[in-house]
């Protein structure tokens, strides 16, 4: 499996609070790649260290097979970056900074432009700092499309857009990837999005990455258990216990977060003399939720 | 992508090079003015005269090119540092190369300004009814208005691209050189003070001569 | 053509993203089903995979899952530059994979089921009330 972005050892500190630390990041080539985590888990601190704009401390980090920071400018030729903040020359025109942009990108295609333009219904002559937040959204989606790069890096995209927006953006994107086969990175709050169209997903937590797996895996990994009849202790389950906690009203009824969960594993709860009663699927959100609180916590706490 | 920069460039520095050329074509006829001369004027005039307020006139122009370095310097960058340069950097170009298309734009832009110097020098001398023996400088003039506004432009542009810390540090260097001299000066080391300064390459071409007309 | 089309595209709107089963089977299962029963019509075109995907807003890859899975199935046809089209299937495909759908149906109907404590035996009764107050 090739990857478009490939961290190894990736360390990286801040002032003395905030740390990066021993990242093994992998993107597959040609996947939609989601990458959650809490405010402050280093999700755009790792992004800017990949992109080159922040060197790490310790490391390698290779993008499309560049070497950054060695390589970076070739690497821009084939990698559209959305940043988290808008970096765009305040009293250019759209128009003109998509020229400026244009002037700068190898595979810069003007009719793609112009048909975004279009479809986002972006008007030409409008000041950068004259622009919605939706608007200029739109326009830095338009310009790492346009250049019809090999790899987009997207960094909370839709964050404090409407829905309107945001659906013309993720739309735009899935256009893009349906005729090119691009690889996506995009970091996001929203769950939900990411839910969809996902096919990996990467988890940060205070700095480290503590999940890199397949959409379905990350998914079917864990279920909410609820046992009547539960032990006090739990050994030698078949499963990983992430969580356990009194059920609602129902005397010795349990509720359980395990992860690595099989259908065949009810009989473990028949061995033990419990009662599985029911097993549910946690979506994206509460499947993250959970990953985090057990991330945090010691096991057995 | 170096038209694309000037584009750019030139809608950044727009107002600046009018007014500086404006300026710059205001100054030449204001020396010769000063004397006591309009345009188109032969009377008889005073040659002392004339030729002192042509050399007290001449100090604009250094004071001019200064302002002319300084305002496309800040141009060329006032975009990028609006951003915290980051779209520069995110560019498919090495960092040496962008600095280089900003430098050459901006550099391009003294071009209208000194040519509006140059305009004005030959027209406040082409109105003038000179004695023989007189001898005019408009073509050296112009000439060393255009080295100076260009050596002022890349130092301003070094300290302009630098972070805002570096700017500050490099400023404050200068200012503390500056007064320096001033102190030396004060304390009777002028002799030592002509020596630093006036070693200081690049910067004395900013020392003259700047007369259009001597003998 | 047009009117197919929005069909096609409605039959896909209770996609669940959140459910555990994977798109690609929540997407093939309704093809499935609709070409089973003569919804779509041997030789229709179904949705372009850049359509379903931007309407849908799901990776495009899952709908190649998904057609591919039914094209090892038989019950569609993907032809290179053209799209994927439906094809005949006989009579007794068309009866397994109702009989398919109704066994998963059942399934689901006995885990709910006895997840709110209730017998099996008692939801056959309950189903055979339904299905004679429908014929009477």
């Amino acid at each position: 499996m090739s990857y478009a972005i490939e961290t190894s050892g990736l360390h990286y500190r801040a002032g003395k609070a905030f740390e990066l630390g021993d990242l093994n990041l992998r993107v597959p080539t040609g996947s939609i790649y989601g990458f959650l985590g809490p405010n402050g888990s280093g999700k755009t601190t790792t992004i800017r260290l990949c992109l080159g704009l922040l060197r790490a401390a310790r490391g390698t980090v290779h993008v499309l097979g560049h070497t950054i920071p060695g390589d970076t400018p070739r690497m821009f030729a084939r990698v559209g970056y959305v940043p988290e903040r808008p970096h765009l020359y305040p009293t250019l025109t759209v128009r003109e900074t998509l020229a400026f942009h244009g002037a700068f990108h190898p595979r810069w295609d003007r009719a793609a432009a112009a048909e975004l333009l279009r479809s986002f219904a972006l008007e030409p002559e409008t000041r950068i700092n004259r622009l919605s937040k939706g608007e200029s959204g739109k326009l830095l989606m338009l310009m790492a499309l346009a250049q019809r790069p090999d790899l987009l890096v997207l960094d909370e995209p839709t964050d404090g857009l409407d829905p309107v927006v945001r659906r013309d953006v993720l739309m735009a994107v899935i256009d893009f990837v349906s005729e090119s086969g691009a690889t996506v990175f995009v970091s996001s709050h929203l769950i939900h999005e990411l839910e969809r169209i996902c096919d990996w997903v990467g988890v940060m937590d205070r700095g480290r990455l503590v999940a890199d797996v397949p959409m379905h895996s990350f998914k079917n990994g864990i279920k909410r258990l609820r046992i009547r009849n539960a032990p006090a202790q739990v050994g030698d389950a078949p499963f990983v216990l992430l969580a356990r906690e009194r059920g609602d009203g129902a005397s010795g009824t349990e509720v359980w977060v395990v992860r690595g969960w099989q259908p065949t594993m009810y009989q473990y709860f028949e061995g033990i003399g419990a009662v599985l009663q029911d097993v549910v699927d946690l979506d994206l959100e509460e499947g993250f939720v959970e990953l985090l609180r057990t991330a945090r916590t010691p096991r057995g706490a | 992508m170096f038209a694309a920069v000037c584009r750019v460039q030139w809608k950044a520095s727009f107002t600046a090079v009018v007014l500086l050329a404006v300026a710059g074509f205001t100054v030449p006829l204001l020396a010769v003015q000063r004397a006591g001369f309009s345009v188109g004027d032969r009377r008889a005039w005073d040659l002392v005269n004339m030729l002192t307020s042509v050399e007290t006139t001449g100090t604009l122009f250094p004071v001019l090119a200064v302002i002319v370095g300084l305002a496309l310097a800040v141009s060329a960058w006032s975009a990028d540092h609006q951003g915290d340069h980051v779209y520069a950097l995110t560019l498919p170009v090495p960092r040496w190369y962008y600095v280089l298309l900003r430098f050459g734009a901006g550099a391009l832009l003294v071009v209208p300004i000194t040519a509006a110097v140059g305009l004005g020098c030959a027209l406040a001398i082409g109105s003038l009814d000179l004695p023989v023996g007189l001898r005019t400088y408009a073509m050296a003039v112009t000439l060393r208005f255009t080295l100076a506004a260009l050596v002022g432009y890349a130092l301003m542009f070094a300290l302009a691209a630098g972070s805002k810390r570096t700017s500050a540090m490099v400023l404050g260097g200068v200012a503390v050189m500056l007064a320096l001299t001033e102190v030396l000066a004060a304390a009777g080391l002028g002799l030592l003070v002509d020596l630093l300064v006036g070693r200081l390459g690049p910067f004395e071409i900013f020392a003259g001569p700047w007369t259009l007309i001597g003998v | 053509m047009y009117y197919y089309t929005n069909t096609l595209n409605r039959m896909f709107d209770d996609v669940d993203p959140r459910s555990p089963i994977p798109l690609y089977d929540q997407i093939a299962s309704r093809i499935r089903l609709a070409v089973a029963a003569g919804d779509i019509a041997e030789g229709a075109a179904l949705p372009s995979v850049r359509q379903l995907a931007a309407r849908l807003r799901i990776n495009p890859a899952t709908v190649v899952q998904a057609y591919r899975v039914l094209e090892g199935e038989g019950f569609v046809e993907m032809r290179q530059g053209s799209g994927t089209y439906a094809r005949g299937v006989g009579a007794d495909r068309r009866k397994r994979t109702q009989e398919d759908q109704a066994a998963r149906l059942a399934r689901g109907l006995l885990d709910e089921a006895a997840r709110l404590g209730i017998r099996g035996e008692d939801v056959v009764h309950a189903m055979r009330r339904e299905l004679g107050a429908g014929e009477g």
